[in-house]
């Protein structure tokens, strides 16, 4: 099931070119102001100097590190590490090592997730409808499961907080500094620390299933309570955790084969003109690519998840097929509030 | 005029002979009879033999020495002042440890890391002979100090101490500071005169501290045996322990025999020497066999004309050796001691080696010893980075990247030190610049010369995986001589200031930075050529003696033929920052008088008096402003270009706060830089030495907010990995 559940889902993406196109200029035009904002400091900076010229011509270090010298905020993440596969390496160890983001960027990336999660409504809906919805639709249920989104991103929220606030300081930062603190060869620390990223990424992508399915149980069966949803989401892992995994190590895998790309193909610095526009529109295919990539995970899950509880459509009702289903669920003395 | 001009010829006279006088006065040095043993190549007046045994079940050291010091400076003494710096980490009193919290770090170490030392035997005795000359302490057989004293078969002339032992601090007068001990005599040591000292003493072997200590099976072993402070013309010399500063001590011979279990590796200082007169012993290698039951090997090193031992085990090293060999130069048996995770990297160890050997050889004058040995040590182990006389420790990582200079940086720094620190012997306690600043200079210097790896490498996931920004070039002037850090902190301290009181967490800064900076901004006033000479005259002059700031300076008047005084005035004796910048740039059309030619700088009266009258523009008035942002003084030119391509150099003394430059010319003012040539490299802001009417702030800001508007992008979906 695993297997034509991916291709059903790249299907769902493919066919929903609009949702494609609105992630990719929503994730733009979200960091596109605090990008104007850096390029006026950058601006700034520079004012008249005969040192704008080398740094628009290649990379000047030397002005670099005098900006980063007075550089506050916003500004002190302006580093040599945006510059090609640098940033994504920079953004996944950032995440991965629990390094803080500077406020400016902190309350952008929560912006966008706010954003984000006001839209999953929409997108879910659409690829789980496997029929185009118009903007209406979209927005419409957006609107309508925004607010269940948001009490279980209350959730969700707190889950990572955890994970990130305990367990990843219990494993990586405490537990590693015992587990090598008599380590004197390097590689053996290193294997350490890739077992650790393991045991902490396994947690992640854990809460990270359940969450997803929490999400596409709320849309697909309109469910309204999100704890409910969540009991759900837990159920149906539990009873399919071979194709569910299955699943998301070939999404993840995808994942790792686009990285490998990218790192092979990201621009450098490169002088202003042509080839600067070249070079950023290389980069924006690979950011479109990032995002088919995230809507194949909720593609495949929805429809991985609809084949599994045989909802034919999305508003098919479902065969009374004991135990999947939630007028079973209803009838086998369930709490009421996990159901409509 | 003609008399105005005697005048200043006669003064000028007087000012070198006086200058020179000087020189010769300082050249006298902190000791009066520091001058070379016949026959060798420093005084050798402290001469260390040494038992050690390693325990490794306890992490502890047992030792036993006999020192033959010899009183080389102007005045009598009754008393000995030792450094036992282990004690630094015997508590959290200590001046080291408080000073650590000072600069931020204020994690209590571990129960196990702990260090320490204690004599348990001290007694001093005046030989029968005392000629000074350097023998085998063991073996010679003029000394009746061998088959006594260490053997205790006779007590003849040894007067027991132990009990006399007292500790001091007399940097901060911490009671709790156990880094320097002091022994009254029941005498007075002559200037010239020797005196035995025999000491016991045990050692308890801390965690990393200070690149000395153990991790698993590797040990690192430095400032662990009680050692003698330098004794002055002014006095003993003996500094407590301090977070931000190295070490002091007297040149002569080390005759060290290391007991370690079988498995060990063991490098050291010293090894094979050729020196005359021959060692009594063969060194190095001579590893005493005690037969198949033992569990010990006995190493036997040998050192001479050093003033430090330091020594390494482990049982992973992988012991590598190459001859260094370069026309000219001595050749040099290079020993590494390698990380088997690095296996793979030797050539770069040896090629940063031998670059160091030869070019600071070229430059400064030939590496006196047949032996050095490189020491790659163990991941957290503490000992990187870090410098002894013809042994140093270097730096790798699992994954070092080819483009990148690691080792290849810390390998030429370390390497360096030989020369500034262990052939001319400063005072790293009160002038850490004087060793930590010309060596990173020179460093700096070797890396691009050699053509070594300069790229920039980001490390992510705790460090473990580096990324190469290949479009980052490092840069000797800048990157090389740390401008960075030193622009961050460049009014911290004045650099005059005994380095022991530098604010800890900013002292590397004004130590390293700052040193190699002005170096390098002297090496661009005076050119190459003169530097290098300077530098080669110090290194000669002062080698295997204890040079003071004032002997350098001296060298660099003396060399460079003029009174640099005013130089170090601003650069050493001021925390006072350089910062020129164009205040203003301007160039507007004007009505040109008739006899205007393309050359005309006006005067303040003159540009008043310009007509521009009713008719058409036909020029441009460019005016020029330059301004000394910064509170330290140095001449910088004033380039000022046209659009006609013609260019305008003015030389300012930069000692008024700003300078009004004004050209009337036919062609339109293009763009100023202030210091093109950039001579001033200690100049904090660099982007405001230049002012041009062709913006291109414009598109280089696009270019570069466009790459951040990537990464941002790229890091809200890594975070979409959550909703």
């Amino acid at each position: 099931m695993t297997v034509p559940a991916w291709r059903d889902g790249l299907r769902r993406v493919f066919r929903a070119p609009a949702v494609v196109a609105g992630v990719f200029a929503f994730t733009l035009f979200a960091a596109l102001p605090l990008a104007l904002a850096l390029r006026g400091a950058l601006e700034a900076h520079m004012g008249r100097s005969l040192m704008a010229d080398a740094a628009a011509e290649a990379v000047n270090y030397d002005w670099w590190q005098e900006f980063a010298s007075q550089a506050s905020g916003l500004a002190t993440t302006f580093s040599p590490a945006i510059v090609g596969f640098a940033a994504t390496l920079d953004n996944l160890s950032s995440v991965l090592d629990a390094e803080p983001e500077v406020l400016p960027i902190t309350a952008a990336l929560a912006a966008y997730l706010v954003a984000w999660t006001f839209l999953s409504g929409g997108i879910l809906d659409r690829l789980a409808r496997q029929r185009p919805t118009r903007t209406f639709g979209f927005f419409g249920a957006s609107g309508v499961f925004f607010w269940r989104f948001l009490r279980l991103s209350v959730i969700a929220g707190l889950v990572y907080w955890f994970l990130f606030s305990y367990v990843h300081a219990w494993l990586l930062d405490e537990g590693f500094r015992r587990l090598t603190r008599d380590v004197a060869v390097e590689r053996d620390a290193f294997l350490w620390r890739i077992a650790l990223y393991m045991v902490f990424g396994a947690c992640l992508v854990a809460a990270n299933i359940t969450f997803d399915y929490a999400r596409i149980r709320l849309v697909v069966e309109d469910r309204r309570s999100a704890l409910g949803a969540l009991r759900a989401a837990l159920r149906f892992v539990g009873r399919h955790p071979r194709t569910v995994i299955g699943l998301y190590a070939l999404n993840a895998l995808v994942f790792f084969v686009l990285l490998g790309v990218w790192s092979l193909v990201a621009p450098g610095a490169g002088p202003v003109g042509g080839l600067m526009w070249v070079g950023f529109v290389v980069a924006q295919l690979y950011l479109l690519a990032r995002i088919v990539l995230k809507l194949q995970f909720i593609a495949s899950q929805t429809a991985l998840f609809q084949a599994s509880m045989a909802h034919a459509a999305y508003t098919a009702a479902p065969a009374p097929v004991w135990p999947e289903s939630p007028a079973v669920e209803a009838i086998a003395g369930v709490s009421s509030t996990t159901l409509r | 005029m003609h008399g105005v001009m005697l005048r200043s010829k006669a003064a000028a006279a007087a000012l070198l002979l006086v200058g020179l006088v000087g020189v010769e006065a300082r050249q006298a040095g902190v000791q009066r009879f520091d001058r070379p043993q016949p026959g060798a190549r420093s005084p050798r007046n402290a001469n260390y033999d040494i038992d050690v045994t390693l325990d490794h079940a306890a992490r502890s050291l047992t030792g036993r020495e006999t020192i033959r010091w010899r009183n080389i400076s102007a005045n009598p003494t009754s008393e000995l002042q030792f450094h036992l710096y282990w004690n630094a980490w015997r508590n959290l009193d200590s001046t080291w440890l408080r000073e650590r919290r000072l600069a931020g770090d204020s994690t209590p170490p571990r129960a196990d890391a702990w260090g320490s030392i204690d004599v348990t035997r001290l007694r001093v005795r005046r030989p029968a002979r005392t000629d000074g000359s350097f023998g085998g302490i063991r073996t010679n057989p003029s000394f009746a100090v061998q088959t006594e004293g260490l053997n205790g078969e006779s007590n003849t002339g040894w007067i027991d101490l132990t009990s006399e032992q007292r500790f001091l601090a007399p940097d901060d007068g911490n009671a709790e500071d156990r880094t320097v001990m002091g022994v009254p005599l029941p005498f007075a040591v002559q200037p010239q005169e020797t005196l035995d000292v025999e000491l016991a003493w045990t050692g308890k072997i801390p965690r990393p501290f200070a690149r000395t200590g153990y991790v698993d099976d590797y040990y690192f072993i430095a400032q662990w045996f009680p050692k003698l402070g330098v004794l002055e013309d002014r006095g003993w010399n003996t500094h407590q322990f301090h977070r931000v500063t190295e070490f002091y001590s007297d040149y002569g011979v080390y005759d060290v025999r290391i007991t370690a279990p079988r498995e060990f590796v063991v490098g050291a200082t010293g090894c094979r020497a050729s020196l005359t007169p021959e060692p009594p012993v063969a060194c190095a290698e001579g590893i005493v066999w005690l037969g198949n039951n033992y569990p010990q090997n006995t190493h036997r090193y040998w050192a001479a004309d050093v003033h430090d031992f330091a020594w390494t085990a482990s049982t992973r090293f992988i012991d590598v050796r190459r001859m260094f060999e370069h026309p000219g130069l001595p050749r040099v048996e290079m020993r590494l001691l390698l990380q088997p995770e690095h296996a793979g990297q030797e050539t770069r160890h040896f090629d940063a080696t031998a670059a160091t050997l030869r070019y600071y050889g070229e430059w400064f004058g030939p590496y006196p010893y047949n032996h050095i040995t490189i020491v790659d040590p163990a991941f957290q182990s503490g000992s990187g980075g870090m410098e002894y006389p013809t042994l140093f420790t270097a730096g790798s990582r699992l994954i070092a990247p080819s483009r990148v200079p690691q080792p290849e940086s810390v390998t030429i720094h370390e390497a360096g030190h030989q020369f500034w620190y262990g052939i001319v012997g400063s005072n790293e306690f009160e002038h850490a610049w004087m060793d930590e600043g010309l060596n990173t200079f020179s460093t700096a210097r070797v890396i691009d010369e050699a053509g070594s790896p300069d790229r920039l490498a980001l490390r992510f996931f705790g460090g473990f995986i580096p990324w190469v920004i290949e479009d980052v070039r490092l840069s000797r002037a800048t990157d090389g001589n740390r401008l960075t850090g030193y622009r961050d902190n460049a009014e911290a301290d004045v650099q005059a200031t005994p380095t022991f009181r530098y604010w800890p967490g900013t002292a590397t800064f004004i130590t390293y930075n700052k040193t190699a900076l002005w170096l390098h901004t002297l090496e661009r006033h005076l050119g190459w050529p003169v530097l290098q000479r300077i530098m080669s005259t110090y290194f000669d002059r002062w080698k295997f003696r204890h040079p003071q700031p004032a002997d350098f300076f001296a060298v660099v008047s003396e060399v460079a033929g003029r009174d640099m005084s005013w130089f170090f005035d601003e650069a050493y004796r001021s925390s006072n920052v350089f910062d020129y910048g164009v205040q203003s740039f301007t160039s507007t059309r004007v009505r040109l008088k008739p006899d205007t030619t393309s050359e005309v700088r006006l005067t303040p009266d003159a540009v008043q008096s310009a007509s521009e009258g009713t008719k058409e523009p036909n020029g441009y008035r460019t005016v020029v402003v330059v301004r000394r942002f910064g509170e330290a003084v140095f001449p910088v030119d004033v380039v000022t270009t046209f659009r006609d391509g013609a260019r305008v150099t003015e030389r300012w003394d930069g000692r008024d706060r700003r300078i009004i430059y004004t050209y009337d010319r036919p062609s339109e003012g293009l763009s100023v830089e202030v210091d093109p040539e950039r001579v001033l490299l200690l100049d904090v802001n660099y982007t405001n030495n230049s002012a041009t009417l062709e913006l291109r702030a414009g598109d280089a800001s696009l270019k570069w907010s466009l790459k951040w508007l990537v990464w941002l992008q790229d890091l809200m979906l890594t975070y979409a990995f959550f909703v």
